[in-house]
């Protein structure tokens, strides 16, 4: 026991102090947050403003309406011309239009317009052409409402749509939308960390093969104590880094709140705020915290098995764990499967089996427990992965003891599966 | 008194039977040579009498009481062929660690790595990282995490590979001083000249099976072969009545062999009857390379897979 201390500390101390661990703790927080503003940022100052002629010669549009128009949503600029299209068509340089549409001269307000075409020198996608489109289709809704006689205050009587929203008659506290954000959020945590904190142990383990201290250090101690050591000690780091982005985010929030600025930041934090009033947070913390540490044993064993067996070649190394990783890039790729249906067949069969059961079910438990996930169910997948994770550490134990010692051929995983079930 | 004792001992592996009934005893303060050609077994042995393999049958004694890997591993130091450190990680705190796996307190690993620090003359690479290292150096400082926690049983396999001829001296005395303070020594090579130097017993060990064991003494005694050395400016010519033939001649020496009913006293009395001025005569004893070569010959140079069913 006193020496896996000794290994789990020489991995967590090194492995804390490298440089890339003190970069990813502080720049993965500021990194997304930069997405989060950034792609905000981007999609309200980004694309042209367009300036576009409008041939119309049946008179639905009138100057003063797209005057008003053009004041009221300025994203692109309309403007009533009388020039044929084709003296427009080889004048867009000097006239200054990107583009032009004729209105046929049969069209009327109401009756139903014909598919117009916007005409411009460039290829538009239709998500370039989209704001014209809704600014025209505004401008025809305010020629139609004067027509019609609708004033301001009928307008807004038609305005009034009713809203739908799901409610569990078990659990009234639970929102369906913030457990769609939860869940996909603490589902792409746990992929990022199995995929990253795995990689990680199976890297060490190669790095301890090909170093040849293997041997070294099995003469002291037996290899089962030093993979669980490798094991438990990037586990430490892990739960370290997340303590840390933990501790980032409050400090931030507290910051935005001193500093009383409404900012996209504060919109973010409110958010989380929400979420606490919401759901049943200390189960969701702890059942977070469970089917990390769960999830991570499960495959960082496997992880470790891999590195014994392959030798300094890193495609060798990419090749054998490919299979360990397809389960947990599959969770993550079906992950709409189980937000749409979070107690369907296969919400339920994926978050029982421990493959996959640490992402469907933190993607399933912020629906809200019994309600969305019975109790019983919980304890199934939990029982489950625990006794899966012991399952694949005693695997891997006996993979690892053979692998660490061999040098030559990288196996196959059935050869690896052959080393795990042979006696001695 | 043996400090190890092996009694038919096996392992066998899918396709070989690495340790075939291999039985060994090695005496307390001695330096024993495990010698062997490549894939004989000699690793396997060893990693069964380090722990780290369990063998399939046959017996471990150390120290006078049954191998308990679990706690003898603190007495043992093993220097693998396959040796490494941590490149990344700093020298003092890496040697450390390594003693204070083997059972060793913070306070009497630091006492220990310093006294040796000194004795090798590293003083300066406490806070040096192991890729900072030549190969050399990295050797001593691996000889040094080996026998830093005091074991009774020093395993050394190719000790001295990668060493300079003042380094491998600097290796060799510390081998010597180590067997004198009661450390037992087993050290596996292919290098014969050095067994011949260091060893005061060995065992050759081919296919899996010990084929000799014994002290080297009376190993070159059994495989000698009745040549002398004599220097003389000439050997009266051949009549057949001499009692001995001769073999060659080696600068100014003949090399001759004693005819079996013969003794050396037959020479030197048949010379000297007949007037030949003799400057020398020596026995020649067989070198631990032709023994090796002799009893190893034959076999394939590559040990052949087989089939084991088990």
């Amino acid at each position: 026991m006193k020496k896996i201390g000794l290994i789990i500390v020489r991995e967590y101390l090194t492995k804390i102090r490298k440089k890339t661990f003190i970069l990813s703790t502080v720049l993965f927080p500021l990194l997304y947050l930069a997405l989060i503003v950034g792609t905000g940022y981007m999609a309200s100052k980004g694309g042209r403003k367009l300036n576009i002629a409008l041939i119309d010669s049946s008179g639905v549009f009138t100057p003063d309406k797209l005057g008003l128009a053009n004041i009221s949503d300025s994203s692109s600029s309309i403007a009533l011309t009388t020039l044929p299209a084709d003296s427009i068509k080889s004048n867009f340089e000097k006239l200054g239009y990107d583009g032009y549409i004729i209105v046929p001269s049969s069209a009327s307000w109401d009756k139903p317009l014909p598919p117009l075409s916007l005409m411009t020198t460039k290829t538009m996608s239709m998500e370039g052409s989209l704001p014209v489109q809704t600014k025209l289709n505004d401008l025809l809704r305010a020629v139609k409402n004067e027509k019609l006689g609708i004033d301001a205050e009928k307008k807004t009587i038609l305005a009034q749509n009713l809203v739908l929203i799901p409610h569990n008659v078990n659990d009234l506290k639970a929102n369906s939308n913030i457990a769609s954000v939860m869940g996909s959020i603490s589902a792409i945590l746990i992929y990022i960390i199995l995929l990253l904190y795995g990689s990680q142990v199976m890297m060490g383990v190669m790095e301890e093969k090909t170093n040849r201290i293997a041997e070294v250090i099995v003469s002291s101690v037996k290899p089962f104590q030093l993979m669980i050591g490798k094991i438990l000690g990037i586990g430490l780091v892990c739960l370290t880094q997340i303590l840390l982005w933990v501790v980032f985010i409050f400090v931030i929030y507290n910051i935005t709140i001193a500093s009383g600025k409404v900012s996209s930041m504060n919109e973010v934090i409110g958010g989380i705020q929400q979420v606490f009033t919401s759901t049943n947070m200390p189960l969701l913390i702890f059942c977070f915290v469970f089917y990390l540490i769960g999830g991570f044993f499960f495959y960082a064993a496997l992880f470790a098995a891999v590195g014994s067996a392959v030798n300094e070649d890193m495609r060798e190394a990419q090749s054998l764990s490919f299979p360990l990783m397809m389960p947990i890039i599959f969770a993550v790729a079906t992950m709409s499967v189980v937000l749409k249906d979070p107690s369907g067949p296969i919400a339920f069969w994926g978050s029982i089996i421990p493959f996959t059961s640490p992402i469907y079910m933190m993607i399933r438990l912020p629906f809200g427990v019994p309600a969305t996930v019975p109790w019983w169910q919980l304890g199934l997948s939990m029982v489950t992965l625990v006794a899966g994770f012991i399952f694949t550490t005693w695997f891997a134990g006996k993979i690892y003891r053979t692998g660490i010692l061999m040098y030559g051929k990288k196996p196959s995983w059935k050869e690896l599966i052959k080393w795990a079930f042979r006696k001695n | 008194m043996s400090l190890l004792e092996v009694k038919n001992l096996k392992k066998y592996f899918a396709t070989q039977k690495a340790v075939d009934d291999i039985s060994l005893s090695i005496d307390k303060g001695n330096i024993f040579g495990l010698l062997g050609p490549n894939g004989a077994g000699k690793t396997t042995l060893i990693r069964m009498i380090t722990g780290i393999f369990y063998p399939d049958s046959g017996e471990i004694f150390f120290d006078g009481k049954k191998f308990d890997p679990v706690n003898d591993v603190g007495l043992i130091g093993y220097m693998p062929e396959e040796r490494g450190l941590y490149k990344k990680m700093k020298i003092g705190e890496q040697t450390l660690y390594l003693a204070q796996l083997k059972g060793m307190s913070r306070k009497d690993a630091t006492a220990k790595v310093k006294d040796w620090f000194v004795r090798f003359g590293m003083e300066s690479w406490w806070n040096k990282k192991v890729e900072d290292l030549s190969k050399g150096m990295s050797q001593k400082l691996q000889f040094v995490t080996t026998v830093l926690h005091n074991p009774k049983l020093i395993i050394l396999d190719e000790p001295f590979s990668g060493l300079d001829p003042v380094n491998s001296n600097l290796i060799k005395d510390e081998i010597f001083r180590l067997a004198a303070n009661g450390s037992t020594i087993i050290f596996s090579t292919h290098r014969m000249e050095q067994v011949e130097e260091i060893c005061n017993r060995i065992a050759l060990v081919n296919k899996g099976q010990k084929i000799l064991d014994g002290t080297i003494k009376q190993v070159k005694q059994d495989f000698k072969e009745n040549l002398y050395s004599i220097g003389a400016d000439s050997l009266p010519d051949t009549t057949g009545n001499e009692p001995y033939e001769v073999i060659g001649k080696k600068e100014q020496n003949f090399i001759v062999r004693i005819k079996p009913n013969d003794k050396p006293n037959d020479v030197l009395q048949y010379l000297l009857q007949q007037g030949v001025s003799i400057s020398s005569f020596n026995e020649i004893l067989p070198s631990l390379n032709d023994i090796f070569i002799k009893l190893v010959e034959g076999t394939e140079t590559a040990r052949q897979f087989q089939n084991i069913k088990n």
